[in-house]
């Protein structure tokens, strides 16, 4: 059975279902885009749709492959229609069936999400007027003669994606034969690591789906991006609240002396987009602390410690340790390095220094001196770490620490034992990080002052807040639009959002405190309040 | 008296002009032969700043020496 699939005949929703019914599964989630009557101020009367198929099938397989690997769900298809379609025709269908709905339902939304974003589909709109417009569904998508964004790399660049079938680009445009890529650009070939039998097929299909966040993007930060992105590692955040400096460029070489004075997330970010545009790149232009990295946390697989002071190597850690998610640390000094990588169960850092040390008892890069390319050989093996993690490859880094001195060229590691209790005691309650707190929170919002802490968010569509509006709320900003980067109005304070089931609340909610807004999410959403009489 | 290989990284290294020197000693353990280097080299760290590994393996500072063994003193390293 095809994952994702185009169809030029009517979809039977039913037929559908049944390719994905089993019995192992406690939860089905489907989602159907519907022609609608209406766009952007113009009745519609039929439309048409279609793709560049060749690259369409493998982008939708793809995305599917990425949905079954990071919600575990059992099975996934998507079907989408060609050619003519009347009003109320299926446009699209996607069936998700996993073991619990969670994971169902999370899938559904990424899929849809994804293809709306990545797949090159072209609709030509047949007005009520009697004329027609062609319209390109595909993400960022521009006349090839303008600057057309690859998928996944121009966040900035967003519009509100969550129509479901009625498009919302403001002009309408020729069906242009770009694929995912801007044109005259070549695809990201990786061939000569593929052809290792570590990697293969199924390594690169692991890297493409692994999403890994990045501590600090300096000396050790610079070469460990670069080669993670030039590996194909489908998501990289990129946490540093530094600019550019001008002694930074003898060690930090992705950088440019023109770039001095910008901030080094934005700036690698920029860097990487070009290195390899499959790369979803995230920056955060913020120091990691024990406030601002675990929101963020929470959304990668893997975390690089390329701090380079200690109070941020310990916060890296004690999230790590709690999330239960690998970290690989590096850490320098003059000509020589500690690599350690703490994986779920393992000894972590402060299992090897259980007294959190003082600052100034060694000295940093300025005080001590560096060489460029001592960071450069840490970051790499550090990247090299994430490679093997992602891959599944065994590595002794785990079990203790690797102490490099790049003057004599001798390498010596140093087992180390877990310490006692490690997760739950001696390893963070030094310095405890506090658990991130759910974003979610009940509350009915017909008493009066009950939401009085917050300005109340309505996310939900414009036709859905008519068919049901909602008073207590101030501001209606669509979900999608605040996960894609919308800014809420200056001086708005901690807000509530609200959809109709807690989905779209949950999930805009936690962008915008990956943004470092104060946001929660009304549990269960609207059709979760309380009946009152 | 025993032999031991002992071996300094960072700054220790710096402060006692060298990466690795045999040493003759009558120290018993880890801790007491620390002492002893610190006094010689005028090491400025504290025990409690540092870590000690010995034979390969991060050891506690009462554990006892013995001769041949390899003994590593490691401070923590936060460049990036
Ligand atoms: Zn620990």
């Amino acid at each position: 059975m095809a994952h994702f699939e185009f169809s030029d005949r009517p979809l039977d929703a039913a037929a559908l279902h049944a390719t994905v019914e089993d019995r192992t599964c406690g939860g089905f989630a489907s989602f159907e885009g519907w022609v609608r009557d209406f766009n952007d101020g113009r009745p519609v009367e039929r439309l048409e749709y279609e793709a560049y198929a060749l690259l369409a099938v493998k982008e939708g397989d793809r995305i599917i492959a990425e949905a079954m690997a990071r919600f575990g769900v059992t099975h996934a298809r998507c079907v989408h229609r060609v050619g003519e379609l009347a009003l109320g025709e299926l446009a699209v269908w996607i069936g998700v069936s996993a073991p619990h709905r969670g994971e169902a339902f999370a899938a559904c939304r990424y899929i849809i999400d994804e293809v709306k974003h990545r797949v090159p589909i072209w609709k030509k709109e047949h007005y009520v007027a009697g004329d027609s417009g062609w319209v390109n569904c595909e993400r960022c998508a521009a006349a090839p003669t303008v600057t057309a964004h690859p998928h996944g790399a121009a966040r900035g660049h967003d519009q509100d994606h969550d129509h479901d079938h009625g498009h919302d680009h403001a002009t309408p445009r020729a069906p242009a034969s770009v694929g995912v890529h801007a044109p005259g650009l070549p695809s990201p070939d990786y061939s000569r690591q593929r052809v290792l039998p570590e990697v293969g097929d199924a390594g690169q299909a692991r890297l493409r789906t692994a999403r890994v966040l990045v501590i600090g993007a300096g000396g050790l930060g610079a070469p460990v991006l670069g080669y993670l992105a030039g590996a194909g590692i489908g998501t990289i955040g990129v946490v540093d609240g530094d600019v550019l400096d001008t002694s930074n460029l003898h060690r930090q070489t992705i950088y440019s002396l023109a770039d001095v004075g910008r901030p080094k997330a934005l700036l690698a970010a920029e860097r990487l987009r070009a290195l390899n545009p499959e790369v979803d790149v995230r920056p955060y232009v913020q120091r990691a602390d024990r406030s601002t990295l675990p929101p963020l946390a929470g959304g990668y697989d893997i975390l690089v410690d390329c701090s380079d002071n200690f109070a941020t190597r310990f916060v890296v850690n004690d999230v790590a340790v709690r999330l239960g998610k690998p970290a690989v640390a590096a850490s320098i000094y003059q000509y020589e390095g500690q690599l350690q990588v703490v994986m779920p169960g393992g000894p972590c850092v402060r299992c090897v220094w259980p007294r959190a040390t003082r600052p100034g008892v060694v000295g940093n890069c300025a005080e001590a001196g560096v060489l460029g390319p001592v960071p450069g050989v840490l970051g790499s093996m550090q990247a090299l770490e994430v490679i093997k993690i992602v891959l599944g490859l065994e590595s002794p880094a785990c079990t203790g620490v690797l102490l490099v001195d790049l003057r004599t060229l001798e390498t010596r590691r140093l087992r180390a034992r877990r310490a006692a209790g490690c997760a739950g005691g001696p390893c963070t309650e030094l310095d405890p990080v506090e658990p991130a707190p759910s974003l979610e929170m009940e509350l009915d919002l017909a008493t009066p002052g009950a939401a009085a802490d917050f300005t109340v968010v309505d996310v939900r569509d414009p036709d859905e807040i008519l068919a049901r509006p909602l008073p207590v709320a101030r501001l209606h900003i669509p979900a999608a639009r605040l996960a894609a980067g919308a800014a809420l109005p200056e001086g708005t304070g901690p807000v509530l959002l609200v959809c109709a089931r807690g989905q779209r609340s949950l999930l805009a909610a936690e962008a915008l405190v990956a943004r470092g807004v104060s946001a929660r999410s009304l549990r269960g959403g609207l059709a979760g309040q309380p009946r009152h009489a | 008296m025993i032999s031991v290989d002992v071996q300094y990284y960072a700054l220790l290294r710096e402060q006692a002009g060298t990466s690795r020197e045999r040493v003759a000693t009558s120290a018993a353990t880890a801790q007491a032969l620390y002492e002893e280097l610190r006094a010689r080299h005028q090491l400025t760290p504290e025990v409690s700043q540092l870590r000690v590994a010995i034979d390969g393996e991060f050891a506690g500072w009462h554990d006892a020496l013995s001769d041949g063994a390899e003994v590593v003193f490691i401070p923590p390293v936060a460049g990036g």
